[in-house]
């Protein structure tokens, strides 16, 4: 069993001229979350952290670089899991925060609640002394050029699973529109038991292909995952054009962006030593 | 739209029973909470869910679908403040009403759900136009309430009864909060309702008040997609009531389904899902459940869930674990 810690910048059409910011941001968001595994951190710190990078990074629809609602206004969705207790938490529609993911913790560690939405969201932020951030300190000349998620699952090597998911949403949304992002089993699904003895017996990828291929198929819906099990065995799919991806497992730091693996903004890295 | 009758036509003929006009049999289950329902509360939360049942059959009887007769039975649940939705919510932590509710279309898996919204006495219907009159499937808190005046929803400003601000008051006074609820058989008074129509489409609808005492902006299990509900055609129909936090650990609805897909009988895929949901994270609840062949379940693991199923010209109903009573209509 491998620790692993796997990332994606959004599924979806990532143009040119983006490509490569956003496959450096999951590179190093990836990098960062396993750096934190190998220096004894939680499969939770780990999403957390690399999750909370990219919502800081204006390249990913999350926290700062946001998409915007029909109003132009910024609200934002997150989800954290814990695949060891199922504990999770979740905010949804809430504004004016720049760690989204960081409240959700929040939520599962200090309420005896799941998710938090909008008003009560900014209310729980008040009462834990997080600061609330400018509108405008999230809005980025960009935002209404881009819809992209964070998803992030990983294992640690007490073989426990976490994952985290942040996201602006979709642009031009109506306000208060809440997708699947923060809700349990849609956005993320972590669970310690699932997986390494599967009753259906699919690998990660062979699980996250027919899943997306049933989205595709049923509801005409295109989109990504990436998956790992408890023996830190994962996948990176998606049926839309692209998707940023990045996973560190060992000394290697695999990437990826376009579903052929043999073009430039793909391959494999060494991860630097003595991080 | 004739020739998509008739293929539906076809496919339900092998899977219906033994009505000459090859329609399928209609089923409509509903419930009224799984959870500790008191004694003073029972006369009144078995003829609710009877009733709701009933108005929801009507609707399937007369050729409906099952989408309208999950809306119907939900409203009378909602306007009859003996349950915890609509009229008659428990209140937040800051006395106030805010609700939550989903509606599922098992045809296409269209759905509408609204959070934590005010004022509004009917949030099914809300969650049902947020299906069908926008791009998205779920709205929470003040961007719903816009939507909802979009529409001109009227507003309802009595919401709040004076038995829940004394069981509130009562609470507070105690610092007894939501703590207590954990994972206890108090408080879980969500109503649902599952429905197969004669075209053979199936449809859920669930909604709540939440918990009592729940922090501003709470949002439980029941406007979540595969935790408080779900309906596909391929599978079937599933409402849930109960502790929604321990629902959306499990993702109780689309675990259900999940068995029936693998081959378990209704009631075993219902039962096997709850004592899961026990064992993983000691949350207690309960659901009702439709196969796509109409066949029903409605179990929990609370104490009490009044249940009611029309199906038949025959009314089911329970209260009491291990109740079922009949009465031919």
């Amino acid at each position: 069993m491998l620790p692993v810690v796997v990332v994606h910048g959004g599924a979806g059409h990532i143009p040119k001229d983006r490509a490569e910011a956003s496959t450096i941001g999951v590179k190093e968001a990836a990098s960062t979350g396993y750096a934190l595994l190998q220096r004894g951190g939680s499969a939770m710190d780990a999403v957390v952290e690399a999750v909370a990078l990219m919502e800081t990074n204006p390249r990913f629809n999350a926290g700062l670089g946001s998409v915007l609602n029909v109003k132009g206004e910024v609200e934002m969705d997150a989800l954290v899991m814990d695949g060891t207790t199922l504990g999770s938490g979740a905010v949804s529609a809430v504004r004016r925060i720049a760690n989204p993911v960081r409240l959700a913790r929040l939520v599962m560690e200090k309420t005896n609640h799941l998710c938090l939405t909008a008003e009560g969201a900014s209310k729980f932020a008040r009462s834990m002394g997080v600061p609330e951030v400018p509108e405008e300190s999230l809005i980025t000349d960009y935002a209404k050029m881009r819809w992209k998620k964070n998803l992030e699952p990983d294992a640690n090597p007490n073989g426990n699973i976490a994952c985290a998911t942040s996201t602006g949403g979709m642009l031009n949304k109506m306000e208060g529109r809440v997708g699947d992002t923060p809700c349990v089993g849609c956005g993320g699904y972590a669970d310690n038991k699932v997986g390494a003895v599967s009753p259906t017996g699919k690998t990660p990828e062979e699980a996250s292909d027919l899943a997306l291929r049933y989205m595709k198929e049923r509801v005409e819906g295109l989109g990504g995952v990436v998956v790992v099990n408890p023996n830190g065995t994962w996948a990176a799919r998606f049926s839309s054009l692209q998707m940023s991806w990045a996973a560190a497992q060992q000394s290697q730091l695999h990437f990826g962006l376009f579903h052929v693996v043999a073009l430039p903004n793909c391959g494999k890295d060494h991860l630097p030593q003595g991080q | 739209m004739w020739q998509e009758a008739e293929k539906l036509f076809v496919v339900n003929k092998a899977a219906s029973s033994s009505h000459e006009n090859k329609l399928m049999k209609t089923v409509i289950v509903v419930h009224g909470g799984a959870w500790d329902v008191p004694d003073a509360a029972a006369e009144a939360t078995v003829a609710g869910v009877k009733n709701a049942a009933q108005v929801g059959d009507t609707v399937l009887r007369s050729g409906g679908s099952a989408i309208d007769a999950v809306e119907r039975a939900v409203r009378c649940l909602e306007d009859d403040p003996t349950f915890d939705a609509g009229h008659g919510s428990v209140l937040n932590a800051a006395g106030e009403v805010e609700l939550d509710s989903l509606i599922m279309d098992g045809k296409n898996l269209a759905a509408g759900a609204v959070a934590s919204v005010r004022n509004i006495a009917n949030p099914v219907s809300l969650a049902r136009a947020v299906m069908e009159k926008t791009d998205h499937v779920m709205l929470t808190d003040r961007g719903a309430g816009m939507f909802a005046d979009s529409i001109s929803t009227p507003l309802a400003h009595d919401l709040v009864t004076e038995l829940e601000l004394e069981e509130w008051e009562h609470s507070n006074s105690y610092r007894d909060g939501v703590k207590r609820f954990f994972n206890t058989n108090r408080g879980h008074d969500t109503v649902g309702a599952v429905a197969l129509d004669s075209f053979g489409n199936v449809a859920c609808a669930t909604s709540t008040g939440g918990i009592r005492n729940k922090m501003v902006g709470r949002v439980g299990d029941s406007p979540i997609i595969g935790s408080g509900g779900y309906a596909d055609n391929g599978s079937g129909a599933v409402s849930c009531t109960g502790h929604g936090e321990s629902i959306l650990k499990v993702t109780l609805a689309r675990l259900i389904l999940f068995h029936m897909e693998q081959g378990k009988c209704a009631l075993e895929a219902t039962n096997m899902s709850l004592q899961h949901m026990f064992d993983r994270v000691k949350g207690c609840g309960g659901a009702v459940v439709l196969s796509s062949t109409g066949e029903w379940a409605a179990s929990f693991t609370t104490p009490r869930m009044a249940w009611a199923t029309v199906t038949e010209d025959t009314l089911h109903h329970g209260f009491n674990q291990r109740e079922h009573f009949t009465e031919k209509l």
